[in-house]
C-alpha cells in the first residue's frame, strides 16, 4: 500500500438511540438531513475537500443502509486507486473476534487497517454532526506543535459548558486538564469529538488502554485522560464556524431548519466546499397552481399542490391540495394527502399521512412542558382524520377516525 | 442476453441549424431540457435501461459541451470495461471534411459498427425525447425476424413537418410505404427517429448507400429498403416529442408542466439519468410566489415564477416576475425584473428592473452569458 500522510477513521457504529424511531432501522450517520443529504455526507465531504482520500468507516449497528449509501465512495470522490473509503465492520480473526466495545476499542481492532497505509497522523471523526471543516488546517497545527494529540474545540457559553467535555488549557493552547460535563466549568472550550493523533502515539495508548480490563475503551473517558496523565503534549484546535450535534430529535429538527435561518451561515452549495451526496435520478420539483410555498427548501422529485411554510421537503415527497406542512421535515418518498396538516414534526421516509389527519402541535397552542417535536417513523401510515399530538413518537400505523 | 447482443448509436448533431440559436456553441444533443437534462440523456437512459451498455455517439462539430457532459459515462452507468460509451467524432478514416449527411456519418462510424460485436444496433436520433422501453422494441424486432424496426407514434405534435416521415403499416405490423407529406393527421404514424437494425444488414446498407451517394436515414436507408428488406414498425403510445424546431423545443419543455407527461417521461422503473451537480435543494423566500412551474435544484426563488421551467442554480430576486419562460442553468434575474415568454440560455444576468418580453408565438431568446 502507498503511504498516506493521514488516514481518517469515522466512527459510525452507534445506534443514536436518542433519535428513537428515526434510527430504528438505520444507523445515525445514515439519517436523512437537509432535503437530499445524510449526516455522513458532512464528515465524508469534509475529508475529500481537505485532501484526505483514505477513510475507514467503522460500522456496527444496523449498517445495511449505510453500506449501500456509501458504496465504493464515488459520490464523494472517494473511489480511488490508492486509499479511498472502506467500510470496517467488526470481524473474526484466528483467535475469534469481538463487537466494538467503545470508540477507542473500535479503532484498536482496526490498527492493522491503518498500519497498511503507515500514516503519520490519524484523524478520528464521528458521524454525528453537521459542520464544514478543513481538517488539513488542524493537521497542520498538530504537525507544527509536535503534539501527540490535537483536539478540536468549540467555544460554548458558560451555561452550556456543563453539557460537554471541557478542555482546560494553558495560554499556549496546551491542555492541562480534561473535565467531562463539569458542574463548575473552568473553561468554555468544548470538545467536538474530532481528534488528530500522531500514529505512533495512538498505537501505544490504544494498546495500553486495551490491556486495562477496567477501561470502557472510550476516547473521551479513557484514552485522552491516559495520555494527559502520562504528560503527553495535547493541544486544542479552535473551531468557530457552524457545528451542530444531531443526536436528539430536537437538535436534528433544529439543525435542519437552521438551513432556512438567514442569520446562520450554512451554505451547502458553496462551490469551494461542496457537500456531496449520493442521489437517485429524479425529475425537477413541480409546484402547482394550488400550491403556496414560502420560506422552505424543496428537493428533486417533489410534487407540491398544497402549502409549505418554513419546512424542508426531501426527495420525492408529495403534498396534495389542501394539505399543509409547517415547521416540519418530510423525508424521502412521504405523501401528505389532501387536507392533512403537518406541523412541528419530522415525517420519516415513505410515511403516508392520510386525508384530513393532523400531525404535531403548534407550540403557541400548548404549554412549554407539553410541547415537543412529533416523529412519525418510516413506512407508517397515519389514518384518515387521525390526530397525532406533540412529542409523540409513532412506530405503528395510526388508525383513522371519523371526520 | 441483451447487453452483449445490442449496441447503440446516437446521432448527436442532426440538423443543428433547426434550433440555430441554441446550438451556436453546442450540438443538439447537448441542448438543455426540462430543468436539469440535456436532450441526449433520454436516448442514453433509454438504451441503458434496456441493458445496452455499448454506445457510440456520432458527433460532427461543437461537441466539447457534449464531451464535458458525458465524461466517463459514469452518470448513466456507462463507465464499463465491457462496452461503455464512446464519442465518435469525424476524421476517423482519413478524410478532409466533416460528415455532410447521415449516411456519411454512419460510414464514418463503420469501425464501431464492425467491432461492437453485437447482433443488433439501435440507432437513436438525439432529438427524440421519450421514455421508451428499448428492450420491448428489440424483442419485437427479434420476434418478427425483422431486418429493420422503426419506432413510431401517432399523430400531431408540433415539430418541423419537413423532417416527418410517415409510415403505412399493414396488419402484420410491417411498413409497406413511407411518406413525406406536407400535412399530417391525427391518425398518421410517424417515425420517432429510433431504429433497430441487424448489425450485418446495417453495415451492408451503409456501405452501399455511401457508395451510391446516399444522404439521409429516412430516404436512403429506411425508405429505400421498404419492400426490399423486412421493415417492421413498433407502435409507441407514450409521450414523445422531437426537438427539431424552436416551437417544438419550447412546447416540449412546457409539456412537462402536465402531471401525465411527467409521470410518463420520469418513470421510476426506467429513470432518466443525467450529470449531477451536487446542488442544495431549492430555497423559497418569504415572498416567493410560484405557480405551475417546474423548478430544478440549487435555485433561490424570492420572487414570482409562473408557468415556467427553471433550471438548476437559477436566482429570481425579490419582486422579480418570471412568466411563461424557460430559464437555463445559473441564470440570474434581478430585483423587480419582468420576464415573459423568454428563453434564456445559461449564465445570463438580467439586471434589476429590466423588462424582457417575447410573445406566445415567438419567445425572446437571451444568449448564453448575456447581460441585460
Amino acid at each position: 500500500m502507498i503511504k498516506k500522510k493521514c488516514v481518517a477513521m469515522l466512527l459510525a457504529g452507534g445506534q443514536g438511540s436518542r433519535l428513537g424511531v428515526l434510527t430504528g432501522k438505520i444507523a445515525k450517520p445514515a439519517v436523512p438531513y437537509g432535503g437530499k443529504y445524510r449526516i455522513i455526507d458532512f464528515p465524508l465531504s469534509n475529508c475529500t475537500n481537505s485532501g484526505i482520500d483514505t477513510v475507514g468507516i467503522l460500522t456496527q449497528y444496523k449498517p445495511l443502509e449505510l453500506n449501500d449509501y456509501v458504496g465504493s465512495g464515488k459520490p464523494w470522490d472517494l473511489d480511488r486507486l490508492n486509499g479511498g473509503v472502506h467500510i470496517l465492520p467488526p470481524y473474526q480473526g484466528q483467535k475469534g473476534g469481538d463487537w466494538y466495545k467503545g470508540t477507542a476499542n473500535a479503532i484498536y481492532q482496526n490498527l492493522e487497517f491503518i498500519e497498511r497505509y503507515n500514516p503519520e497522523y490519524v484523524l478520528i471523526l464521528s458521524g454525528d454532526h453537521i459542520y464544514k471543516m478543513d481538517y488539513s488546517k488542524m493537521i497542520e497545527q498538530h504537525e507544527q506543535t509536535g503534539a501527540a494529540c490535537t483536539i478540536s474545540v468549540l467555544e460554548v457559553s458558560l451555561e452550556e459548558a456543563s453539557r460537554f467535555g471541557i478542555m482546560n488549557t494553558n495560554d499556549d493552547g496546551s491542555i492541562y486538564e480534561f473535565e467531562e460535563k463539569p458542574k463548575n466549568p473552568k473553561s468554555q472550550l468544548a470538545s467536538m469529538g474530532i481528534y488528530v493523533f500522531t500514529w505512533e502515539k495512538l498505537k501505544k495508548y490504544l494498546t495500553e488502554d486495551n490491556d486495562n480490563p477496567d477501561s470502557d475503551n472510550d476516547f473521551g473517558k479513557n484514552v485522552i485522560p491516559l495520555m494527559l496523565n502520562n504528560g503527553e503534549l495535547m493541544m486544542v484546535y479552535r473551531f468557530s464556524d457552524y457545528w451542530k450535534d444531531v443526536g436528539t430529535v430536537d437538535s436534528l429538527w433544529e439543525a435542519n431548519l437552521d438551513l432556512l435561518n438567514p442569520k446562520i451561515d450554512l451554505n451547502l452549495s458553496d462551490r469551494d466546499w461542496r457537500i456531496y451526496s449520493r442521489t437517485v435520478a429524479l425529475p425537477p420539483q413541480y409546484i402547482a397552481d394550488s400550491a403556496n410555498v414560502e420560506h422552505s427548501l424543496v428537493t428533486d422529485g417533489c410534487e407540491v399542490y398544497g402549502a409549505l411554510d418554513y419546512s424542508i421537503l426531501f426527495e420525492n415527497v408529495t403534498v396534495e391540495e389542501g394539505a399543509s406542512v409547517d415547521y416540519s421535515l418530510v423525508m424521502p418518498g412521504a405523501v401528505i394527502k389532501k387536507g392533512a396538516k403537518v406541523k412541528y414534526s419530522i415525517i420519516a421516509e415513505d410515511v403516508v399521512v392520510e386525508e384530513g389527519a393532523t400531525v404535531g402541535v403548534d407550540p403557541t397552542e400548548i404549554s412549554a412542558d407539553d410541547f415537543g417535536i412529533t416523529v412519525i417513523g418510516s413506512g407508517v401510515t397515519v389514518g384518515k382524520n387521525a390526530k397525532v399530538g406533540a412529542k409523540e413518537m409513532i412506530t405503528e400505523d395510526v388508525k383513522g377516525e371519523k371526520a | 442476453m441483451i447487453s452483449s447482443s445490442v449496441a447503440g448509436i446516437i446521432f448527436a448533431n442532426a440538423h443543428d441549424e433547426t434550433i440555430a440559436r441554441l446550438t451556436q456553441k453546442r450540438s443538439i444533443a447537448s441542448i438543455p431540457f426540462g430543468g436539469r437534462y440535456r436532450l441526449i440523456d433520454f436516448g442514453l437512459s433509454n438504451l441503458v435501461n434496456a441493458g445496452v451498455s455499448n454506445v457510440g455517439i456520432i458527433t460532427k462539430e461543437k461537441y466539447r459541451s457534449l464531451m464535458d457532459h458525458i465524461g466517463s459515462g459514469m452518470h448513466w452507468d456507462l463507465d464499463r470495461k465491457s462496452g461503455g460509451i464512446r464519442i465518435l467524432p469525424p476524421f476517423n478514416v482519413s478524410r478532409v471534411r466533416l460528415y455532410q449527411n447521415h449516411v456519411e456519418a454512419l460510414y464514418g462510424a463503420m469501425d464501431f459498427m464492425v467491432r461492437c460485436n453485437a447482433k443488433h444496433i439501435v440507432v437513436y436520433d438525439a432529438r427524440t425525447v421519450a421514455n421508451i422501453d428499448i428492450g420491448a422494441v428489440i424483442k419485437t424486432h427479434v420476434e418478427n425476424d425483422a431486418d429493420i424496426t422503426v419506432a413510431c407514434r401517432k399523430g400531431l405534435a408540433i415539430n418541423n413537418i419537413d423532417n416527418t416521415m410517415t409510415l403505412d403499416i399493414n396488419k402484420e405490423g410491417q411498413v409497406v410505404l413511407t411518406g413525406f407529406p406536407t400535412e399530417i393527421s391525427e391518425d398518421d404514424w410517424r417515425s420517432m427517429g429510433i431504429y433497430v437494425f441487424n448489425r450485418e444488414k446495417l453495415i451492408d446498407i451503409v456501405k452501399n448507400s455511401y457508395e451510391t451517394g446516399g444522404d439521409t436515414i429516412n430516404d436512403d436507408i429506411i425508405s429505400a429498403n421498404v419492400g426490399v428488406l423486412k421493415v417492421m414498425a413498433y407502435k409507441f403510445d407514450g409521450y414523445s416529442a422531437i426537438m427539431d424546431c424552436p416551437k417544438a423545443y419550447r412546447r416540449a419543455n412546457f409539456d412537462l408542466l402536465n402531471p401525465q407527461v411527467r409521470k410518463d417521461l420520469f418513470n421510476p422503473e426506467r429513470p432518466i439519468y443525467t450529470k449531477t451537480r451536487d446542488d442544495m435543494p431549492t430555497r423559497y423566500g418569504t415572498q416567493s410566489e410560484v405557480k405551475n412551474s417546474l423548478i430544478a435544484e440549487g435555485c433561490i426563488i424570492e420572487g414570482t415564477v409562473k408557468n415556467s421551467v427553471i433550471f438548476r442554480g437559477v436566482k429570481v430576486a425579490k419582486g422579480a416576475v418570471v412568466e411563461n419562460s424557460i430559464l437555463m442553468q445559473s441564470v440570474s434575474v434581478g430585483e423587480g425584473a419582468v420576464l415573459d415568454n423568454v428563453i434564456s440560455d445559461k449564465n445570463a444576468d438580467i439586471g434589476g428592473g429590466m423588462v424582457v418580453k417575447g410573445t406566445e408565438e415567438k419567445a425572446f431568446l437571451i444568449e448564453k452569458g448575456q447581460k441585460i
